[in-house]
């Protein structure tokens, strides 16, 4: 597949999880491509979003988020996102980490609903829509279910995949597993496509299984400006660059017309070419 | 702290924090105070603790400060992979600790990353809840550290309960087990023991007064019968601190804006060109 393959089985509308953590392998160019297709009222499922949640709000590509955090770590925060949270029109809704991986694995497990003693005590249970208190039926204490999320399209970026659509994460797996199984639909982005044979020389880090997953794209550097270990780490001065740019409206719009509106071959010329990417990603 | 000392503040704040660890648990080293914590506690005060890379999930490792090092930058850094599932496991099962460093903490110990003001019309959009809540309810030592404490931060009531402090509603839904522990800011060690769970003096750091604190503090601090100094740290503790952390990226931790996301930037660089030096891969 090629990115515009599976920009074409996403609508309008549907509710996408995203993979990866905060700075790190989120599917970035998937994500590009979304709104460089200019999809519309995308309803968003992150764990720990970051750069992805932002653009996609920077483009106005999104109807709501269900989010446990949305930031730039040790940049700072996330301008699109705390614009749109203060001034409204998104249907925000705050989960926490856990409950993001409960609601799919309630997908997954088919049941409607897992417990959790998370949120108790805290405003989260104020604030969450979906979060109902209940009795458990054997003791009687009081819990918080957790509803089934249901993905449409889940987008994630791994460092390999066969053609078949097994694929291989090195390092930290985030939810990109939970995802891949909760929803309808998964596309994998990949650093590189490897054969069957190759494969199998990695295990247990191939995390991903090919009854999962609809489609792969092979997309080197498909996570940047996040990293992908081991292969690149995040590029921080990119981000910089963003968030300067998420300043001031002429200069968001330049950097939509240099990055997003332009596809991944030009996105990594502007960059200043892939030399230059690897003589400062390269782990 | 106002004391002229042979150590600077933030390596007093990292040795405290390092000497709450104990056991045999899974710690957390999410920030540059929090991996050096970790890193001097594995070293010299609780060497059994499993200490996680960041922000990939290694375990056992040996953390550098860093600002956003992956696992895999150095393979002193690799670790034993872990998964989420495991890692919210290790949380459920009260084998995890971590330090956080919230925005705004109350006299309950309730905190928050959340957002200033009300969230449905929030004046300032933070991060969200992250994973604070399930640390603060499955937890039995939960660890707070603020950089600066003032009343912007060290606040009677917080705008938003990300995590969970002492109160009615934690005895009703949680019970007396747990979260919050401790908070350990520039002025001093705090513990939440006063009359119903409230903020009370654990120690203050050298040179720091009773007055001082209730200055700048959003509320009335409770007063123990004894306020004892918080022990400062000894030579070893200090060294291990600086040649951990060359680049001192620890001092850019209370930093934040634009300035200071530039000079992330250019640390960042120095970092991954000291550490390939310092600590070259291996052939795998």
């Amino acid at each position: 597949m090629t990115l515009d393959d599976v920009v074409s089985e996403i609508r309008n509308g549907d509710t996408i999880a995203i993979g990866g953590s905060s700075l790190s392998r989120k599917p970035m160019a998937l994500v590009r491509a979304l709104a460089r297709a200019g999809r519309k009222d995308l309803r968003l499922v992150v764990d720990v979003g970051g750069p992805e949640v932002d653009l996609l709000l920077g483009t106005g590509s999104v109807a709501a988020v269900r989010y446990a955090f949305v930031g730039f770590e040790v940049m700072g925060l996330a301008p699109h996102f705390r614009r749109a949270r203060q001034k409204g029109g998104v249907d925000f809704e705050e989960w926490t980490e856990y409950t993001i991986m409960a609601g799919l694995d309630a997908t997954i497990k088919r049941v409607p609903f897992l417990p959790t003693h998370t949120g108790l005590a805290t405003d989260v249970l104020n604030v969450n829509r979906s979060f109902k208190r209940f009795n458990d039926p054997f003791g009687g204490e009081e819990l918080v279910a957790i509803p089934a999320i249901r993905p449409d399209v889940a987008l994630i970026h791994v460092n390999y995949a066969d053609v078949q659509g097994n694929g291989v994460i090195l390092g930290d797996g985030h939810v990109d597993v939970l995802c891949a199984k909760a929803a309808k639909n998964t596309y994998m982005s990949c650093e590189r496509i490897i054969s069957p044979e190759e494969l199998q020389r990695y295990g247990r880090d191939v995390q991903v299984l090919r009854v999962h997953t609809a489609g792969v794209v092979e997309v080197p550097w498909g996570a940047h400006p996040t990293g992908c270990a081991p292969e690149y780490r995040a590029d921080l001065r990119h981000m910089q660059d963003y968030l300067i740019s998420c300043g001031k409206v002429e200069d968001w719009q330049a950097y939509q017309d240099r990055f997003i509106y332009s596809d991944h071959a030009r996105y990594l010329e502007n960059q200043g070419g892939v030399e230059d990417l690897v003589a400062r990603l390269k782990v | 702290m106002p004391l002229e000392t042979p150590y600077s503040v933030d390596e007093f704040l990292i040795t405290t924090m390092a000497r709450q660890f104990s056991g045999e648990v899974l710690v957390s080293s999410v920030t540059a105070f929090g991996a050096l914590s970790a890193r001097l506690a594995k070293m010299r005060y609780a060497p059994d603790i499993a200490v996680l890379s960041t922000p990939e999930s290694g375990m056992e490792v040996l953390p550098m400060p860093t600002l956003t090092l992956g696992q895999f930058l150095t393979d002193a850094q690799s670790g034993i992979p872990l998964s989420m599932e495991e890692i919210f496991d290790a949380i459920f099962t009260d084998h995890f600790r971590i330090w956080i460093n919230p925005s705004q903490i109350d006299q309950f110990g309730n905190t928050n990353i959340t957002c200033i003001g009300d969230w449905h019309q929030p004046k300032v959009a933070l991060v969200g809840s992250r994973g604070i809540p399930e640390d603060t309810s499955h937890l039995s030592e939960i660890f707070y550290y603020i950089l600066r404490h003032d009343p912007r931060s060290v606040v009677e009531h917080v705008d938003f309960r990300s995590g969970a402090g002492n109160g009615e509603e934690r005895d009703h839904d949680l019970g007396r087990h747990g979260a919050p522990t401790l908070l350990v800011s520039d002025l001093g060690v705090f513990d939440f023991t006063g009359p119903g769970g409230r903020m009370s003096i654990r120690s203050l750091h050298p040179g720091v007064t009773v007055e001082e604190v209730q200055e700048k503090s959003g509320f009335e601090v409770y007063v123990p019968e004894d306020v004892p100094i918080t022990p400062e740290p000894t030579e070893d503790d200090i060294l291990i601190i600086r040649s951990a952390d060359p680049l001192e990226v620890r001092k850019w931790e209370s930093l934040s804006g634009p300035e200071a996301a530039e000079r992330f930037v250019q640390v960042y660089e120095r970092e991954r060109q000291l550490l390939h030096a310092t600590w070259p891969q291996l052939k795998r």
